[in-house]
C-alpha cells in the first residue's frame, strides 16, 4: 500500500519537474539573444554532415531518375529553361519596378543606380525538425558573413530571413511560417499591407482597406520598411480575395513566388 | 553501449526528419518520427525510461527547430510520461491500438504547441490550424506510424540478438 503511494508521489514529482524544466527552457528561449546555444550549435554540427549526405544522395537519386532514366537531353534543357525563365522574370520585375520609380519621381531625382547587393549563395541542407515551424537550414553561417535578420531570396522571389546564425549553418524562417510578417505593397497601385504566414503553403495579406482595388494575379512586393527585406523584392501574387460585408479590411490570400517545395540553393542578401 | 546506440538512433532520426521526410509530405504535413519514437519508448521500454527518452527527444527537436525552445520538450516529456505510466493498462498489439495511441499523441502534441504559442506568446497562429493542419498531421501519423512502430520493434529485436547484454534495458 505504502509502496504504491510512494510510486504515485514519485510520478507526480517527475511530472512536475518535467513541466517546470520545460517552462524554464521556454523562459530562457524567450529571453535569450538570437545566437544559438552551445547545445544547438553542437547538435547542428553533428546532424548537418548526415543531413548533407542524405540531401546529396537524394539529389543524386532524383538526378538519375530525371536525367537518365526518363529523357536525358529534354529534361536537362527543360531544367535550364526553367532557371532561365525564373531569372528573366526576376529581371523583368526589377526593371518594371525601376521604371515605375522613375515615372514617379520624374526628372527631379537622379536615376537610382542598380543596387549593388552583396550576397552569399547557400544550399538548403535540411528542414525544421518539428511539424509546426516552417524553417530551413542552410550550409552557411557566421564564418561566411551571415547574421540574424538578413533577407534570403531565390530567383523566384523572397524565401524568408535568417533567424539564427551558427558557425557553419543557419536557420531561415520562411515567409509562410505562422510567425512571419512582412510589410508589403501591391506593385501596381502601391496599396500597403502586411503579408503574414499561415504555416501552410499560402500567406495572407492583412490590413488592405476594403476600398482598395485588388485583383487576382496582382503582384505583391516588399516595401522596404522593417529593416529586413530591401524594397522591391517579389513576395507573391494574389490568388483569392474575400470582401466581407462588414469590416474594414479585405481577406487576401497570396501564393509565394518562391517555390518552397524545391528549395535547393538560396541567396542570402548581406546588405 | 546503450548511450552509443541511442546517440546513433537520434542522429539518424533527426537527419532523416530534417531532410528526407519533406519529400513525403501530404498537404504540407510530414510524418513525425520523433513523436513515433517517443510513443514507442514510452510504451515498450522498461520502467520510466520512456519519460527520459521523451524529454531528450523533445529537447533535441527544440534545438533543431526554429520554434520556441521548450515546447517540444514539454509535449514529448508528457507523452513519454503518460505512456510510460499507463503502459501496463494499454494493449499495444496490432495495427489499430497503435494507430489510436499515435492519433491521441499527435493531437496532444499539436495542442501543446498551439496553446503554448497562442496563450503564452500571443503568436498569430490561425484558428484553422486546429481544424485542418492538426487532423491531417494526426491522421498521417496514425496511418503510417504503426508500420514504423513494427520496424522499430524489429530493429530492437535485431539489436538485442546481436547484443544480448542490453536485454535488461528493454522490456
Amino acid at each position: 500500500m505504502w509502496r504504491k503511494k510512494l510510486s504515485g508521489r514519485k510520478n507526480i514529482i517527475i511530472l512536475v519537474s518535467l513541466v517546470l524544466a520545460s517552462f524554464a527552457l521556454m523562459t530562457f528561449g524567450v529571453k535569450r539573444s538570437q545566437s544559438p546555444t552551445i547545445l544547438e550549435t553542437a547538435l547542428m554540427w553533428v546532424v548537418s554532415p548526415v543531413q548533407n549526405l542524405i540531401t546529396l544522395t537524394l539529389d543524386s537519386a532524383s538526378d538519375v531518375v530525371d536525367h537518365y532514366l526518363l529523357a536525358v537531353a529534354v529534361s536537362e534543357e527543360n531544367e535550364k529553361l526553367k532557371h532561365e525563365i525564373d531569372k528573366l522574370i526576376r529581371q523583368n520585375n526589377e526593371l518594371r519596378e525601376e521604371l515605375r520609380q522613375r515615372d514617379r519621381v520624374g526628372n527631379l531625382m537622379e536615376y537610382q543606380k542598380e543596387r549593388q547587393l552583396k550576397s552569399v549563395v547557400a544550399e538548403v541542407i535540411g528542414r525544421d525538425a518539428t511539424q509546426w515551424a516552417r524553417v530551413v537550414f542552410i550550409n552557411k553561417g557566421t564564418q561566411d558573413g551571415i547574421k540574424e535578420n538578413l533577407a534570403v531570396v531565390t530567383n523566384g522571389g523572397v524565401v524568408g530571413h535568417v533567424i539564427q546564425a551558427g558557425l557553419n549553418t543557419s536557420k531561415v524562417m520562411l515567409i509562410v511560417d505562422g510567425r512571419s510578417s512582412v510589410d508589403t505593397l501591391f506593385s501596381d497601385d502601391r496599396v500597403a499591407g502586411i503579408v503574414v504566414g499561415t504555416g501552410m503553403e499560402f500567406c495572407e495579406m492583412k490590413y488592405v482597406p476594403i476600398t482598395a482595388e485588388v485583383n487576382v494575379g496582382d503582384q505583391v512586393i516588399s516595401s522596404g520598411l522593417g529593416g529586413v527585406y530591401p524594397k522591391g523584392l517579389v513576395m507573391g501574387t494574389v490568388v483569392s480575395i474575400t470582401k466581407a460585408t462588414q469590416g474594414l479590411f479585405q481577406e487576401i490570400t497570396i501564393a509565394p513566388s518562391a517555390d518552397f517545395g524545391r528549395l535547393e540553393e538560396v541567396l542570402v542578401l548581406l546588405s | 553501449m546503450i548511450v552509443g546506440i541511442f546517440t546513433v538512433v537520434f542522429i539518424l532520426l533527426f537527419s532523416l526528419q530534417t531532410s528526407l521526410m519533406s519529400h513525403f509530405s501530404v498537404g504540407g504535413v510530414t510524418l513525425d518520427l520523433a513523436l513515433i519514437l517517443t510513443v514507442y519508448c514510452g510504451v515498450l521500454l522498461k520502467g520510466d525510461r520512456g519519460i527520459w527518452v521523451g524529454f531528450t527527444i523533445g529537447l533535441i527537436q527544440d534545438c533543431l527547430s526554429g520554434s520556441l525552445l521548450g515546447v517540444n520538450t514539454l509535449s514529448k516529456s508528457i507523452i513519454g510520461f503518460t505512456f510510460s505510466t499507463l503502459k501496463d493498462k494499454l494493449m499495444v498489439i496490432g495495427f489499430v491500438p497503435i494507430s489510436v495511441i499515435l492519433l491521441a499523441a499527435s493531437f496532444f502534441d499539436g495542442l501543446v504547441y498551439y496553446l503554448t504559442l497562442t496563450l503564452l506568446l500571443k503568436a498569430p497562429i490561425p484558428f484553422s490550424f486546429l481544424f485542418s493542419t492538426l487532423p491531417t498531421y494526426a491522421m498521417y501519423n496514425a496511418l503510417v506510424g504503426p508500420i514504423l512502430f513494427f520496424f522499430i520493434n524489429w530493429s530492437k529485436k535485431w539489436v538485442l540478438r546481436k547484443f544480448p547484454l542490453l536485454e535488461g534495458f528493454a522490456q
